[in-house]
Formats: C-alpha cells, sequence, structure tokens
C-alpha cells in the first residue's frame, strides 16, 4: 500500500466570512498527478492555498501523514511548493540569485552563511531542466512572462519539495512550452516519492499531465477519481455548457486545417 | 560580479573615512589630516602631539567636531539601514519608517518635553532624546499592533495606511499643542529640522551601540528580505514566516530610527535616496544593499552636516533642508547618468 501524499478530511476555507472551500474531502496516494478543475470561482486556487499554508482553514488536512495544522513554515516548504501565476519580479536579480532563493529552507541560517556548493549545484541544475541554461546572469526583469515562469518553475524544482502544487502555471506560456511544462512534470512526477497537484483550465493539459482529477463546483466536490470518471455529463455539470459540443467542433475545425482546406466556418 | 561588489564595497570605506575627514577638517578652523591623525593618535594612545597642533585644535577636533561628524555619520547609517529594509519589506519604494509615524511621535514626545519645560530625575540633559525615542517607537507599535487587528495577515497596505492615519493624528496634536504654546514654536521648528551641533561623546556611544546592534540584527534577515521582493505568498512558499520577519524588522528599523531621530530631529531625505543609489550601483541583493546604504548614508550626512555649518557661517542651516538640497540632484544624476548602459 503505498503513502498518502494528501489527506483532508472536511475542510473548510474562505477570506472573511464567506466560506469558498465547503467541506472538501479526499485523499491522495503518493506518486499521483492531480489535475483539479471546476469554473472560475469554484475554490480551486483557494485549495491550493489551503494546501500550501496560506490560509487558515478548518478541518482536517495531513500532509504526507503528518497533521498540517501547527506545521512550521519551514517544515511544510519542505514537502510543498508552489508555483503561483501571480508572483511577478519587482528587482533586477539575476535569474541565478532568484532559482538559488528556493534553496533557502535547506540553507544554514546566520549573518554571513550563504548558499554552499551543494545549493549552487542544485540550483544550476534546476536552471538547466528548466531550460534556461546560459541565462543565470540575466536579470529577471528583463525576461518575458515565459521566461519568467520557467525562472520560477527552476526556482520550485530547487526547493526539493515532495508535493509540487500549480497555479494555472501555463498561463504566460505559448504551445509548445505548455505542453513540454506538462510532460516535464508528469515526468517529475512519476519519480518515486514525488507527486504534482494542478490548477488547469485547459482539459487538454489536464489529460497530458494527469492521472487523477478533481472536480469542484461552489466550494464541493463533484468528482474524484481516474480518468474513467470522465464523462460528457461531469463536464457538461461542472461547466453549465454543451463541452462535447465545443470540443467536436474544435475537432472539426482542427480536422479541416490538418487536411489543407479553408475553414468553412469563421473563427 | 561578485569580485567587482567587493572593489566596490572598499571603495565606499574609503569614501566615509573620506567623508569623516572632511568633516573634521573643514570650518571656521581648518585642519589638515595629517593634524587629525595626530590628535587621534594622542587621545586614543598618548602619543605625542605633532609640534604645529595648537592646544584650541585639540579642543575642537576632540570635543566638539569629532562627536559631532561620528553622530553625523551613525545617524545617517541607522536612518539609511532602516529606509532600506522598509522599502523592501512593504515593497514600496517611498517607504521609510517615518510613513509608520516615528517622526512624528517623536516631534510630538520632544514638543511635550519642550513645552512642560521638565525634566526626568536621573535623566537630565538626556529627557528630550529619551521621551523622543519612546513616543516614535510608541507610535510605531500602536499602528502595527492596530493593523494587526485589523488585518490578521498583516498586508503592507494595511500597514502603511493604519500609519499615515497614526502619522496625521499626532501630527495634529502637535499643531494643537504649538498653537496653544505659540512662544515654544520656534525651539519646536529648530529640533524638527535637525542638527547636530553640540552631540557629545555619550550620544556618540550610545547611537554607536545601537546602530551596531540594529544594522547587525537586520543583516540576520537579508535573505528572506530578497525573497519578500517577489511578494510576501511567494516567500510564504519558499518557507519564510513572512508575518514574524515583518513585525520583527519593522520593530528593529524603527528602533535605529527613533534613536537617530531623538538626537538629532527628524532628518529626512537620506534614508529614502540611500538604498535606491546602493541598489543602483550594487544591484538588488540585500547582502550588499543593505550594510552598503548604512555606509553611503554615513558618509552622506557627514557631508550634508560640514555644508550644513559651513556654507553661511557663522549661521547654521538645518541639516534636514541641506540633505534634501544637495541629496535630489545628487538622486537625479546617478539615476540619468546609468541610462542606456542598463
Amino acid at each position: 500500500m503505498s503513502n498518502k501524499a494528501l489527506e483532508l478530511d472536511g475542510v473548510f476555507a474562505g477570506y472573511g466570512e464567506n466560506p469558498v472551500l465547503k467541506g472538501i474531502s479526499f485523499s491522495l496516494e503518493e506518486g499521483r498527478r492531480l489535475a483539479v478543475l471546476g469554473p472560475n470561482g469554484s475554490g480551486k486556487t483557494t485549495l491550493l492555498r489551503v494546501l500550501d499554508g496560506l490560509l487558515d482553514w478548518r478541518g482536517k488536512l495531513k500532509i504526507l501523514g503528518k497533521d498540517a495544522s501547527g506545521m512550521k513554515r519551514e517544515e511544510l516548504a519542505k514537502s510543498v511548493a508552489m508555483m503561483s501565476q501571480f508572483s511577478g519580479a519587482s528587482l533586477p536579480y539575476t535569474v541565478e540569485e532568484t532559482v538559488l532563493m528556493g534553496r533557502y529552507v535547506h540553507m544554514p541560517r546566520g549573518i554571513f552563511a550563504g548558499p554552499g556548493e551543494k545549493d549552487r549545484r542544485a540550483a544550476r541544475e534546476c536552471i538547466r531542466a528548466a531550460g534556461l541554461s546560459g541565462w543565470e546572469n540575466r536579470r529577471v526583469t528583463e525576461l518575458s512572462g515565459g521566461q519568467l515562469q520557467r525562472v520560477f518553475l527552476a526556482r520550485t524544482l530547487a526547493q526539493e519539495p515532495s508535493v509540487i502544487l500549480l497555479d494555472e502555471p501555463t498561463s504566460h506560456l505559448d504551445l509548445k512550452y505548455q505542453t513540454e511544462l506538462m510532460d516535464y512534470l508528469k515526468n517529475w512526477g512519476q519519480q518515486p516519492g514525488h507527486t504534482v497537484v494542478g490548477v488547469l483550465h485547459d482539459i487538454n493539459l489536464a489529460l497530458r499531465l494527469a492521472d487523477t482529477f478533481l472536480f469542484i463546483k461552489e466550494g464541493k466536490i463533484l468528482a474524484f477519481g481516474g480518468k474513467e470518471i470522465l464523462t460528457p455529463h461531469l463536464l457538461d455539470e461542472t461547466y453549465g455548457m454543451d463541452v462535447a459540443a465545443y470540443m467536436r467542433e474544435a475537432a472539426d475545425r482542427m480536422e479541416e486545417i490538418i487536411n489543407g482546406k479553408h475553414l468553412s466556418k469563421p473563427l | 560580479m561578485k569580485r567587482k561588489n567587493l572593489l566596490r564595497v572598499w571603495i565606499v570605506l574609503v569614501a566615509c573615512i573620506l567623508a569623516l575627514a572632511a568633516g573634521i577638517g573643514i570650518g571656521s578652523v581648518m585642519i589638515f589630516p595629517a593634524d587629525i591623525l595626530g590628535i587621534l593618535g594622542n587621545k586614543l594612545f598618548s602619543l605625542p602631539l605633532p609640534a604645529a597642533v595648537e592646544a584650541s585644535e585639540v579642543s575642537i577636533v576632540w570635543s566638539i567636531r569629532f562627536p559631532r561628524c561620528l553622530s553625523a555619520f551613525l545617524a545617517g547609517a541607522a536612518l539609511s539601514a532602516s529606509g532600506t529594509v522598509m522599502q523592501s519589506i512593504l515593497r514600496n519604494p517611498l517607504a521609510s519608517s517615518y510613513t509608520l509615524g516615528v517622526s512624528s511621535g517623536a516631534s510630538l514626545g520632544a514638543a511635550v518635553v519642550i513645552v512642560a519645560g521638565f525634566t526626568l530625575p536621573l535623566a537630565g540633559a538626556l529627557t528630550l532624546p529619551l521621551f523622543g525615542f519612546v513616543f516614535g517607537l510608541g507610535t510605531v507599535l500602536a499602528v502595527i499592533g492596530f493593523a494587526s487587528r485589523m488585518d490578521r495577515g498583516l498586508e503592507n497596505q494595511t500597514i502603511i495606511l493604519t500609519g499615515m492615519v497614526f502619522s496625521l493624528f499626532v501630527n495634529a496634536c502637535m499643531t494643537l499643542l504649538s498653537v496653544l504654546h505659540q512662544n515654544y514654536m520656534q525651539q519646536l521648528i529648530r529640533w524638527q529640522m535637525g542638527s547636530f551641533s553640540g552631540n557629545s561623546w555619550e550620544q556618540v556611544g550610545i547611537l554607536a551601540v545601537v546602530m551596531a546592534a540594529g544594522v547587525l540584527y537586520l543583516c540576520r534577515f537579508t535573505r528572506q528580505m530578497d525573497m519578500m521582493t517577489f511578494g510576501e505568498e511567494a516567500a510564504r512558499t519558499m518557507g519564510v514566516d513572512t508575518k514574524r520577519a515583518k513585525l520583527k524588522l519593522i520593530v528593529a528599523a524603527s528602533l535605529l530610527t527613533g534613536t537617530a531621530v531623538c538626537f538629532t530631529g527628524t532628518v529626512g531625505f537620506i534614508d529614502l535616496i540611500a538604498p535606491h543609489v546602493t541598489r543602483r550601483v550594487f544591484g538588488p541583493a540585500h547582502k550588499y544593499v543593505l550594510p552598503v546604504s548604512a555606509l553611503f548614508g554615513g558618509a552622506f550626512m557627514v557631508l550634508a552636516d560640514t555644508l550644513a555649518r559651513t556654507v553661511l557661517a557663522p549661521a547654521e542651516l538645518p541639516v534636514g533642508a541641506v540633505t534634501a538640497l544637495i541629496g535630489a540632484p545628487f538622486f537625479a544624476w546617478v539615476y540619468f547618468k546609468g541610462r542606456g548602459k542598463a
């Protein structure tokens, strides 16, 4: 029996008086890649923020088998890392300096302590993995959104977490890098002891990355399970539209492009 | 990159020594660096004085200019280090501990002492600085306490907004006090504009201890400050307990400002530009920016004070005016000089 990466039992969380998550319960084994799907405002990002300890919550939450309430920031950061959609760069640190920040929980503390050879090696490795070799001394304020996203991927990897949380990781990325990132994370998630939880809007990308799916709507779970739970009915219920018709239309257009015909219907 | 920055640190250190030499040497009586060294040797190591040095020069250097320049240096350094920290953790290039009410609080404390005209037993001449300090720090603590009640996450906007509200309130109390006691106005305004005249060795001692302890303490957080510039959530994700770090840093930075302000009045501008200029030259990493902006701010304050007391001698300009008068063009020069080179 494999270990549980995440165990949630009746988790409530929200902002101010109104709970956004209204009793979320599921458990995820280590080695799984979970895609969280749902309409805007359903509580997907709130769920990630709870898992990353950024938001207060009620209920029971265990991370890697340990009770998450009362877990210290540093302890949590050694297990869980989040690659966020909103993190910007305000000052011109170099790519290497930025990635090294991910090593914070592994570094010695003190006035004169700094990153050791091990940290630098780990940072270099993550920079390479994110496809940023040769960019070590570039300033993060001079990078495009997509390049910055890669820096944040490298920084997340440098943290050496067991669980990576992704909040709309592909929002700044072009098609090619979107698929590359998904494939990279899929591969990362297949290493022993690794778990990926991603909030994704694009069902195709979700299918490319994940082996487990969580559908939430209005703060409650609609469905949780493997690929077998994916039905047209569930998708329609989640998004409140005829998803199958939309997909079919997109597929038809693609078919026409592939066959070299002019588009019969305007885009 | 690293080697370059180390070389630059040495250049800044030399500039500090030159600034101090200028501050001590220049005045109605000119004293040359060799003589200053001679007097220093005599006082510290009982070496024989150089033959050309007169007794009056010894007392000018040792009893007046040394304490004055050193307190200017230490106050400038304390203000700049504190400004660096506030700008970084509040993620606002205009923030300083003045934003959180240190100066308004200190001014009110000073006003109370000036108007009431009392001295505390034991404190004696230190009554005014002591009151300034307590009121200044008290205001910041009230701001932080209030802000964390309003907003458990202690967001930056909440802190800045609360700071502004408290500052305005305390300023209003101060205005009220000065209207009711108009005969003390002149004295109050003089104090607020800031001056290093009459600073003694005791004050240098207090400033030096607070400055050294404060800046060393702040240096423990350089890495956390780097991370917090990417936003608090990012820093928390990477393992920084940002709320605790922020509280500790704000209190330490306010302590530095409060100490500087209570001996010198509210000298502005240095805490604003020193971090910006330093970042421009050294890049954003706080392990350089924090100590170097302290050195830079110290040297800048010594030069500003030297100008303040010599330009219209024997009259003395308020040093707060001089820091802004030479600081603003200097700031523009540093920024526009670097244009195009990136």
